[in-house]
């Protein structure tokens, strides 16, 4: 493992289904999750399904304590840890990470 | 590394950290608290430099009557240790040269890192968890409220 394995937390963002379970254990309250339900009808189906479609998901990095708790409960594996260093910023604002900028914090698919 | 771990009373505590440092622990790593309930222990980490040897003493005070002697005459990097769990923990260090909180002013309000103390300042932050996309456009089912928060806590200042 190097020294800077927990640098920074990765999304999926395929693989996150907007299910708000690791918003809601973030001991620092400093996860955002926006999405919106949709019917998705499938062929044989009798009522079509309702999917919740991701459409932001941040994270403050001005907050994070790096504990990692999100990364363990998500029960999609959408988050892990990421070898990054170079997340700082020289403002507050930039220090919220959205959808594609945790996307690129992925080392692998 | 892993420690050895030693547990005391709280009259041995001062005299055990010196027989440590006579021995060669001579640098105090850390010192903070816990709080167990009706009892605040006190952690200490202290290393010896050569062999970088470690050794962590605890003791335990009552939570009403949390009163330590401190470690600053044997340690003088105790000083902020102490500062920061006394202002956290509501401890008081018998002794300590400079007992002024060290991170936030003196506040009459409940020591912030006691279990039972409700963070309060998180009534006036929305939680994020409360939304619920799965009854989008429904109306929500149930109220969702954050974990460890008293289940009538937010209705007192929300709407
Ligand atoms: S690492 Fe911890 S603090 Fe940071 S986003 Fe995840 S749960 Fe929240
Ligand atoms: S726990 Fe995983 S799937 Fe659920 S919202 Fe968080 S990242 Fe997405």
């Amino acid at each position: 493992m190097s020294p800077v394995a927990h640098g920074v937390i990765a999304l999926l963002p395929e693989a996150c289904t907007s299910c708000m379970i690791c918003v809601r254990e973030c001991p620092t309250w400093c996860i955002t999750v926006e999405s919106h339900a949709e019917q998705v009808g499938e062929p044989g189906a009798r009522r079509p399904r309702t999917v919740s479609i991701l459409d932001r998901f941040a994270i403050d990095f001005g907050l994070c304590m790096y504990c990692g708790i999100c990364i363990d409960v998500c029960p999609f594996d959408a988050l892990e840890w990421a070898p990054a260093i170079d997340n700082s910023a020289a403002n507050r604002n930039d220090l919220v990470h959205d959808t594609e900028r945790l996307a690129g914090w992925r080392m692998h698919d | 590394m892993s420690a050895e771990s030693r547990t005391v009373a709280r009259e041995a505590w001062e005299e055990t950290l010196g027989d440590l440092k006579a021995q060669g622990f001579a640098y105090l790593d850390l010192l903070t608290a816990i709080d167990r309930g009706d009892q605040i222990e006190v952690v200490a980490h202290v290393v010896e430099p050569v062999s970088a040897g470690q050794i962590r003493v605890s003791t335990r005070v009552p939570a009403v009557d949390p009163r330590l002697a401190t470690a600053t005459q044997l340690f003088p990097a105790a000083a902020w240790h102490e500062r920061e769990a006394a202002e956290m923990f509501g401890l008081v260090f018998d002794g300590h040269p400079d007992p002024r909180p060290l991170l936030r002013r003196a506040s009459p309000g409940r020591p912030p890192l006691r279990t039972a103390t409700v963070l309060a300042a998180r009534v006036a932050v929305p939680w994020p968890g409360a939304a619920d996309p799965e009854s989008a456009g429904k109306g929500a089912r149930r109220r969702q409220l954050p974990p460890g928060v008293p289940v009538d806590w937010l209705d007192e200042t929300s709407t």
